[in-house]
């Protein structure tokens, strides 16, 4: 056999496997084809896929047969009970139902870069958006990054730019994604959010190979998303639903979430649910008593993450309304979490919410001592989310309304980050 | 500047191989580009080491690099007009010490200061260095030639994790360009040893070590929080490590060689279906090849020769047996200084001496053990499972399950 000849033998079929695997990437046939019933669990999945993709969201978020809309939150998404939002919207047959994105360690930054993967979504579709004040520790609690990270999320973050050129929050967000390992490790995204971060403007090669990438890795997506498989609805919420009365009404489900609190949280003084009690409460007991004292939530880089986030809604006007989390009050007690800190980061989200224009707030962060309104010690469950149904019901069964928000990039500034609430008022902040 | 750690994710082997193109076209064409062969390897090398805690290492590595160049250039010097016993094992004993100090870090003694010996590759690169002072002891190596040490001492598709080369064998690569038509049929092997890795390491070592070995871990110590001694879970915690442990180092190993290959260096293979040993002496023959070899003629050979030599002890089966422990438990300790690195080292020695054993028995005791096919496939499985158990002990998941619940 000739030289060349042998060369062919041995790089020939690596030609046709890289040709095979070009044309499952590129050949324009559709591979999202998912069926109401995987729809479903995927809105009770909680997968950090879900955040990671955009195959199975913009499946959802176009279903013409439900109204799925998307609630931006992290580990309490997954308490679910029988008051549990999607199990509300499923009994009563709202005009809508939950499509729950993100669980334990998905922060704002996580979710600025989720909203990216769903910007068409975000323009015609209500939100919900659920803020935990636990987010908000003096590094950020982005730990989780890497879990929800990828690479698509920051190609059609960059396909998203305004005439191609970053603003103030693209500019910080690069800065600060550029800071992870698993996105400065990687030379080409590493060059181009350098270029976001100064500022500078995409240029067309830029883009052409923004748009080659965006296709390989969607496919790559749609292939490869379908393989979790779930069976939250079928096991949780629809039997969750069958035990509930057929009319809805406010006093007779409260009375049910006191009693199935009640007995669900029987084995410690706590009103935490049994089984997290014993499985993840009860081994360190000892050591957590007043563990919490110096907890601050008041000082955080988070309050920049949840800017940009802010920033995206404006740039999408969208109608999303804020829910701000409690924590259990008996519990705070006993790890010694200082109420009056906790309150006064409440008092922060809260003015950065309402000064540019976001009014609609369900903030539940002082009923965290109601009985039953707690389902363990930092998530709400029963009467907690019959209370927060209050807000939800009303506002995401009614029309889409205009949005007038007024965004301010001071919000991204260490000024803001830094600013202590009980030396100086935070309605003096401009 | 980025980092790349070696063959972490697909895109590294894009930057590599596209790097490695001009080298590959000399070779063809019967050049070897030395120059550009030492820029790439560096390059990749500082890219390992550009940021964050790694620059440390990298330092570390440079240091070490100059000590081991001037013992191996100081040795090979003095060997050319004496050969003192004395003078050898000094020599060996001060290139085996930044590792020594380096383990010692590991077990706590002075961890601050000593662990800035310490760099990925290390102990791969002790066995480069040291091994040439023995083969220098041995007459094998005879010149000392600055550019080829630092060729063979900073390869770079082996500098993480071997496999283990011998400095005779890589400078007769590293001498000249292979011929074509071998070099061709080493591309090919390249080609197919590249694929395979992929198979090995990003698919079945992430299943079983991302996947499988993770969840078992947990529900073991979730028996673990009930105070439980011994869980029914280990069991398949050692079958998931197992897995786990084989694919991700069979599949770094393939990787390393392609890469090597395609440099045009035939480095040592490292596994030849390890889990099919018929008995633990096999299974040595056949898992990670590079390093017991390295062992087998170092360690093992040199004190039976010494024991036998000096008449210290007459039985060669008791020296043997003495052979392998000290050979076992260095190996052990080359891993690290704790106590399942130490009872792997001593499960494995326990299992050759038995082994002997049973041959010598049944080797006198003719006719009475039975032979075929049965009694082989169930040797195979007791072997395999006999390593899984070491495996088991290996990973240091007893130590978290026990002492650190």
């Amino acid at each position: 056999m000739s030289n060349k000849k042998k060369l062919w033998r041995i790089f020939g079929p690596v030609l046709v496997a890289f040709g095979l695997l070009a044309l499952v990437f590129l050949l324009p046939f559709s591979l999202t084809n998912y069926s109401q019933k995987s729809l479903q669990e995927s809105s009770v999945s909680f997968s950090n896929q879900l955040v990671k993709g955009e195959a199975v969201k913009n499946a959802a978020f176009a279903d013409k047969k439900v109204n799925y809309v998307p609630f931006f939150g992290s580990s309490e998404l997954s308490r679910i009970d029988s008051l549990h939002p999607s199990v509300l919207a499923e009994k009563y047959h709202r005009n809508y139902q939950p499509f729950m994105l993100g669980k334990a360690g998905s922060d704002s930054l996580v979710h600025f870069l989720n909203m990216q993967e769903m910007q068409g979504t975000l323009k015609t579709k209500k939100a919900v958006y659920v803020v935990s004040p636990q987010w908000f520790t003096k590094t950020g609690s982005d730990a989780g990054f890497d879990l929800f990270y990828s690479p698509l999320q920051v190609v059609d973050w960059l396909l998203n730019l305004d005439q191609n050129k970053p603003r103030a929050t693209d500019q910080f967000v690069a800065s600060q994604v550029l800071q992870r390992s698993v996105v400065k490790n990687n030379a080409y995204y590493n060059r181009l959010l350098t270029k976001v971060e100064k500022g500078e403007q995409l240029s067309e090669t830029n883009l052409s190979t923004l748009r080659l990438k965006h296709r390989i890795l969607s496919r790559q997506d749609a292939l490869f998303s379908r393989f979790e498989k779930t069976s939250n609805y079928q096991n949780r919420v629809l039997p969750a639903a069958k035990s509930l009365p057929t009319t809805y009404s406010k006093n007779v489900l409260d009375r049910i979430g006191y009693d199935e609190g009640k007995k669900g949280t029987s084995n410690n003084p706590f009103h935490i649910k049994n089984s997290f009690y014993t499985t993840r409460v009860m081994a360190e007991k000892k050591a957590l008593k007043g563990a919490q004292k110096d907890y601050d939530y008041t000082q955080s880089v988070e309050y920049a993450y949840f800017q940009s986030v802010l920033d995206n809604f404006a740039k999408n006007h969208t109608d999303v309304m804020f829910v701000i989390t409690p924590v259990n009050q008996r519990w705070a007690k006993y790890t010694g979490l200082n109420n009056t800190m906790y309150q006064q980061s409440v008092q922060k989200i809260k003015y950065q919410l309402q000064s540019q224009g976001f009014n609609n707030i369900a903030d539940l962060s002082q009923d965290g001592g109601e009985d039953y309104f707690m389902q363990d010690t930092i998530h709400v469950g029963w009467r907690g989310w019959l209370a927060l149904d209050q807000y939800l019901n009303p506002f995401l069964s009614s029309a889409k309304t205009e949005t007038n928000y007024q965004i301010n990039n001071r919000f991204l500034s260490k000024d803001w980050q830094n600013l202590k609430p009980s030396q100086q008022s935070v309605e003096s902040f401009q | 500047m980025p980092n790349l750690q070696p063959y972490a994710d697909p895109n590294y082997f894009v930057y590599l191989l596209l790097a490695l193109v001009p080298l590959a076209v000399g070779l063809y064409f019967g050049k070897r580009f030395v120059t550009y062969e030492i820029l790439v390897s560096l390059a990749f090398i500082f890219l390992i080491f550009d940021e964050g805690h790694y620059v440390n290492q990298g330092v570390a590595l440079i240091i070490y690099s100059i000590w081991q160049f001037c013992l191996a250039w100081g040795y090979i010097t003095y060997r050319k007009k004496y050969n003192n016993g004395l003078v050898f094992y000094g020599t060996v004993a001060l290139s085996i010490l930044p590792i020594i100090l380096v383990r010692l870090s590991g077990a706590g003694i002075f961890h601050t200061q000593l662990s800035l010996l310490g760099f990925l590759g290390i102990s791969y690169l002790t066995f480069r260095s040291t091994g040439m002072i023995i083969e220098a002891r041995d007459g094998a190596v005879k010149n000392f030639h600055p550019v080829m040490f630092l060729r063979f001492m900073l390869f770079m598709p082996t500098l993480s994790s071997g496999p283990i080369d011998r400095y005779s064998r890589f400078a007769k690569d590293a001498a000249v360009a292979p011929e074509r038509s071998h070099y061709i049929d080493m591309l090919g092997n390249a080609t197919k040893k590249l694929f395979l890795g992929f198979v090995y390491k990003f698919i079945l070592s992430y299943y079983f070590g991302q996947m499988v070995y993770p969840y078992f871990q947990s529900m073991a110590m979730s028996d673990a929080h009930h105070g439980m001694i011994l869980s029914w879970w280990l069991i398949p915690v050692a079958y998931s490590y197992g897995m786990y442990l084989f694919f991700d180092f069979a599949g770094y190993s393939l990787f390393a060689l392609a890469i090597s290959y395609v440099m045009g260096i035939e480095s040592p293979i490292n596994f030849n279906k390890p889990y099919g040993s018929k008995n633990i002496k096999e299974f040595w023959n056949r898992w990670h090849m590079s390093l017991s070899f390295w062992f087998r003629d170092f360690v093992f050979m040199r004190f039976v020769f010494l024991m036998l030599k000096k008449k210290w002890i007459k039985n060669r089966n008791t020296v043997s047996t003495i052979a392998y422990f000290v050979n076992m438990l260095v190996m052990g300790l080359w891993h690290g200084l704790t106590w399942y690195y130490v009872l792997y080292g001593l499960m494995h020695a326990s299992g050759m001496a038995l082994n002997d054993a049973w041959i010598r028995f049944k080797r006198k005791h003719k006719g009475l053990v039975p032979h075929n096919k049965f009694t082989e496939g169930f040797a195979v499985v007791l072997t395999f499972h006999f390593v899984l158990l070491t495996f088991l002990v290996f990973c240091g998941f007893l130590d978290t399950f026990w002492f650190h619940r």
